[in-house]
């Protein structure tokens, strides 16, 4: 089943230049939760770089470390140990006011659920990154994001009267409005139905070909997978396995094999 | 920042109407109590009977000390005295003679009431007629009193009692007596009456002769002032004669000052706790959301910066509405102190734009120390949580808190301890407001931490009943946090309840059990008796002893003693005041007892002497000849009753009768007598920390309907999963019954440990917690806490639970 002979190492080396062509780079980067005896490692040492203006998917079954994965490559969390690049800039060691700092200037986020603030309306939260960064509005640009997922007629709704869909669309919108070096998705179809699902990644492909944006997206799901580039595949805190030009039965496949559906 | 925090409080009122109706009545509360106190300092009260002289010259009626500090400063210090001073008449004469003064006059005051009952509060006093140009009083009708047994009468007297000149009236004072109604003249005044009587017959009555209550006169205030230099007299014009009349208001406006700074303080600590406490729940409930905007952009400082603003403008907008409602109930409080007779209905308040605006800072102050305190914690929210699908309620206490707790029950116990030691009212009733609050306080900090314990503990019983009682230990057990944001403002009504009633109930039963077991005589008259008819009494067949007691309060060295006089002769059979060192036989007008409290504090012995000041300042120096016990009941000093009788306002007293009274006197037991004492002082505090209940009570209803419509969707999970109506509620009642368990048992150990240090201080034994009261204090609280969660889960169980679910938070 595998496309790569660099399979089962625990080194994925897909972008193998030294660094500039890559949006994120992580080396030996392992995460611990706990101490003593009831520590539990999450990630153990992983060593990857996500390339710029492509698709990454990171797949895995539950307790993967894929999340946590996620965590630490976008600044939301520190590693235990290990050194995280975003672009040119190493976050490990940063605080968290620089974090946050880092993740509005230069990273999206699209979450699973609650991704909306329910007392603003769809353009208050589009912009809500810039207007805490106090960073001036592009109008041309918002309005270029907003059509592009599809929201022109809905700016002026609140979350609630939207569906689970269109929350999304505005959720990937707010991603976008930054223009950042990466959109981290976690699993951002997860609570939607198979056909509004696929709406949505359509619009995550359609920003990595019409736009040259990096999106890094944690699933579990094999349909979703099969719309990125690239797949890697985690378990027990280590990448096992890495996938290009994925389809969804091959994914399925190998994800069997790692005994996510047992 | 302003659009989102805007935007956040119109989205989310209900979750800032807690605060927003604390901030309110805490402002309210304030500004009323700002008001008192500003009655208390700056008040003034008109002139009445001296309104017809511009200058009014009367005795000093403060004793004064002057300390002399380390760095050779000198602090003057004056507290007022108990009962009028009065003057030498000679003091008249230097008016007199003073340059370019005329109309001087004299006048004499002391209680004289026309007919049998005084039956009203209005107060009596009679006069010789010489001093009715004072006012001026003129004739209507009739003359002038010139033989002893004629009388003028005011206007509004001889309407109201149906008297004319002609009639004859019974008039009570120190000597009662038939007299004629010669006259009656054209005014009345509006808060006394006055009796006019011969100049020789006043003066006989006052009890005092060549003394003099006030000299009235027209003339340069300069030359009256030197005229007057050297001796005790003080001088008054304008608006500050008003206090040389009223005396009595002279009382109620230092009681303003410490009963509105006392409130006002208490209300403002409450609020802080409260508010806190609503901020909390609110931060907590929109954890996700900050945890969001945390992930999404805003630093740490952003969000709190946004939690400062969003309490900044709730108090913005509390602030000036609760101040507006301060002024009603400022003027509400006002009648029921004049109702209880502790406000003199001349002494008006004062109502300046300063309590408004102090209320309204003291809410936004509030409002911004409470989100700071909040603030802490949202920091800690860390933006992963934002991620996952269930939003992990942490419960560990941070390191600082625990710090915090540590330091605040360190401070109660200082406190307690503290208040152990204070002996006098004025001292230990702020303390004990104060020591109950700062344990509460520790409560809240370390709130989740016990918490946790006692769900723990609590869940053992509970799992015994299959669903509502094994679903609400699972929920106590697991939010912690939520639970002991419900608990603080229960624990705190109903730990200062029990406090608030209880130092009551402590005084009142030490002080009624000390004077019923010391008052061996079977019988009590009074109160108002005349030394005459004491007298006539006495000498009645069957009567073997009569003790005639007069009560009024000492300055000794600036602090106020109660004083008893008492007539020595057959005071063994009639009282027992506990003799612990040396007796009482030897009791005259050169010796005093003291209670062994006072011994303590004062550090006298018997064969010591004392110098203390009288009720109308005149200083003696009186040698101790005995130590007693019973101190709280009868007074902490003890004097001869003609001694202290010329030296009172009103020289009747109650009199205890030995052996058998005559026929038709009426009578009460000892214990009445001194309930009644008790009463109109505990009154005027139940009003006052009536108050802070009801805003705590309102504190209570506010949480838990926060807490509880917080939780419409896990309420609509549980039914979705085939939880009955039924079940849940049952589920909300056992966790009710467990928080108020929890508060219950939390505030009464708070309640106990305040009022076991208050009552050793003050009676030097146990507490007196009528068990019945307590368990009341309790039930309501519970009652409440049923009321306030069973009202909104049925709001919030009233969508369909497919619908509730479905809205996002």
């Amino acid at each position: 089943m595998n496309t790569s002979g660099m399979n089962t190492t625990g080194v994925n080396t897909s972008g193998s230049g030294t660094g500039v062509r890559d949006a994120v780079r992580m080396e030996k980067v392992s995460k611990v939760y706990g101490r003593g005896r009831g520590a539990v490692a999450a990630l153990r040492e992983v060593t990857t770089a996500v390339p710029r203006g492509r698709f990454t998917a990171v797949m895995g079954p539950s307790g993967s470390g894929k999340s946590t994965f996620l965590h630490c490559a976008a600044g939301l969390d520190t590693p235990t140990s290990g050194t995280v690049h975003l672009g040119e800039t190493e976050l490990s060691g940063m605080y968290e006011t620089k974090l946050t700092e880092l993740r509005r200037a230069r990273v999206g986020f699209v979450f699973q659920a609650f991704n909306l603030v329910s007392s603003l309306t769809v353009e208050q939260n589009i912009t809500l990154p810039l207007r805490l960064s106090r960073t001036r509005l592009d109008k041309a640009w918002l309005n270029e994001v907003v059509a592009r997922v599809g929201l022109a007629d809905r700016t002026g709704h609140r979350p609630a009267q939207l569906s689970g869909g269109q929350q999304q669309r505005v959720a990937i919108a707010r991603a976008l409005v930054t223009r950042p070096e990466v959109v981290f998705g976690d699993e951002p179809t997860g609570a939607l139905d198979t056909m509004t699902a696929r709406d949505v990644l359509t619009l995550l492909r359609e920003t990595v070909d019409g736009m040259g944006q990096t999106v890094v997206m944690v699933t579990h799901d094999p349909v979703a997978a099969s719309y990125a580039d690239t797949v890697l595949f985690l378990a027990d805190g280590r990448i096992v396995d890495w996938m290009d030009a994925p389809s969804s039965d091959k994914v399925a496949a190998r994800m069997t094999r790692l005994g996510a559906w047992k | 920042m302003l659009w989102l925090v805007l935007s956040t409080l119109r989205h989310r009122k209900a979750g800032f109407a807690g605060a927003f109706v604390a901030l309110l009545c805490a402002a309210a509360l304030v500004c009323a109590c700002g008001i008192l106190l500003d009655t208390g300092l700056r008040g003034s009260i008109a002139p009445e009977r001296y309104a017809g002289s511009p200058v009014v010259v009367t005795g000093d009626q403060f004793v004064h000390k002057t300390i002399v500090k380390k760095e050779g400063k000198k602090k003057h210090k004056a507290k007022a005295i108990a009962e009028r001073a009065w003057l030498p008449a000679s003091v008249a004469g230097k008016v007199r003679g003073a340059n370019g003064v005329r109309d001087v006059i004299t006048e004499v005051t002391f209680p004289a009431e026309i007919g049998d009952s005084a039956d009203d509060d209005r107060e009596s006093w009679g006069h010789g007629w010489e001093s009715a140009a004072l006012t001026p009083f003129t004739l209507r009708e009739g003359r002038a009193p010139t033989a002893d047994d004629e009388i003028v009468i005011d206007a509004a007297t001889a309407r109201t009692k149906g008297l004319r000149p002609g009639s004859t009236v019974k008039v009570a004072s120190a000597v009662p007596g038939g007299y004629r109604v010669v006259g009656v003249t054209e005014q009345s005044l509006k808060h006394q009456t006055a009796v006019f009587f011969s100049t020789a017959q006043a003066e006989r009555l006052s009890g005092r002769s060549g003394m003099v209550t006030a000299i009235g006169a027209h003339g340069p205030v300069k030359a009256i002032e030197d005229a007057v230099r050297g001796t005790k007299a003080t001088v008054h014009t304008g608006k500050d004669r008003g206090k040389a009349e009223f005396l009595g208001a002279e009382k109620s406006r230092i009681k303003l000052i410490s009963m509105g700074g006392a409130l006002g303080g208490t209300a403002l600590l409450v609020a802080i706790l409260v508010v806190s406490g609503t901020f909390a729940l609110s931060v907590q409930q929109r954890e996700r959301e900050i945890a969001l905007l945390r992930a999404v952009a805003a630093t740490p400082r952003q969000v709190r910066r946004m939690i400062g603003r969003e309490a900044l403008l709730v108090g913005f907008v509390a602030g000036p509405l609760g101040a507006a409602a301060g002024l009603p109930l400022a003027f509400w409080l006002r009648d029921r102190f004049r109702g209880l007779g502790a406000l003199p209905p001349n002494l008006d308040l004062v109502v300046s734009p300063f309590p408004p605006f102090a209320a309204t800072l003291a809410a936004v102050a509030a409002a911004f120390a409470a989100a700071r305190i909040t603030a802490r914690r949202t920091a800690r929210i860390r933006p992963v949580e934002a991620l996952g699908d269930t939003a992990p309620g942490r419960s560990g206490l941070g390191v600082v808190r625990i710090l915090a707790g540590l330091v605040v029950t360190a401070g109660a116990i200082v406190l307690t301890i503290v208040l152990s030691g204070l002996n006098t009212e004025a001292a230990s009733s702020p303390v004990t407001m104060l020591t109950a609050i700062v344990w509460t306080v520790a409560v809240a900090v370390l709130g989740p931490a016990i918490c946790r314990a006692a769900a723990a503990a609590l869940s053992v019983p509970l799992r015994f009943f299959p669903v509502g009682g094994h679903l609400a230990a699972a929920n106590l057990g697991t939010g912690a946090r939520r639970l002991a944001s419900v608990v603080t403002p229960l624990t705190l009504m109903m730990g200062l309840t029990a406090t608030i009633l209880f130092v009551q109930t402590t005084m009142g039963h030490a002080a009624t059990n000390q004077a019923s077991e010391g008052t061996i005589a079977e019988h009590v008259v009074g109160p108002k008796v005349p030394h005459g008819t004491a007298e006539e009494i006495r000498r009645a067949p069957g009567v073997t002893a009569a003790t005639e007691v007069l009560r009024s309060t000492v300055r000794v060295d600036l602090e106020n003693y109660g004083v008893q006089g008492v007539t020595p002769g057959g005071l063994d059979r009639t009282m027992d005041l506990d003799v612990r060192e040396g007796s009482l036989q030897g009791l005259d007008s050169s010796t005093i007892a003291v209670s062994s409290t006072a011994s303590a504090r004062l550090d006298v012995r018997p064969g010591d002497r004392l110098s203390l000041a009288l009720g109308d300042g005149t200083p003696i120096e009186p040698k101790v000849i005995a130590v007693y016990e019973r101190g709280l009941g009868f007074g902490d000093l003890t004097v001869t009753r003609d001694l202290l009788a010329a030296h009172v306002d009103d020289p009747r007293g109650t009199l205890l009768i030995a052996g058998t009274p005559p026929d038709g006197l009426p009578t009460t037991d000892a214990g009445t007598l001194a309930e009644n004492r008790a009463t109109t002082n505990a009154e005027v505090n139940y009003v006052a920390m009536g108050l802070i209940l009801a805003f705590t009570a309102i504190a209570v209803v506010n949480t838990l309907a926060m807490s509880t419509s917080g939780r419409a969707r896990e309420l609509a999970l549980l039914r979705l999963v085939g939880t009955t109506r039924r079940q849940v509620m049952r589920m909300l009642g056992w966790e009710t019954l467990a928080i108020a368990g929890i508060a219950a048992a939390l505030g009464s150990a708070i309640a106990l440990v305040t009022l076991t240090a208050f009552s050793s201080g003050m009676t030097g034994g146990a507490p007196h917690v009528p068990p019945l009261g307590h368990l009341g204090v309790l039930a309501l609280g519970g009652v409440l806490a049923a009321a306030a969660t069973a009202l909104p889960a049925r709001l919030a169980m009233a969508a369909r639970p497919a619908d509730t679910i479905n809205t996002r938070e």
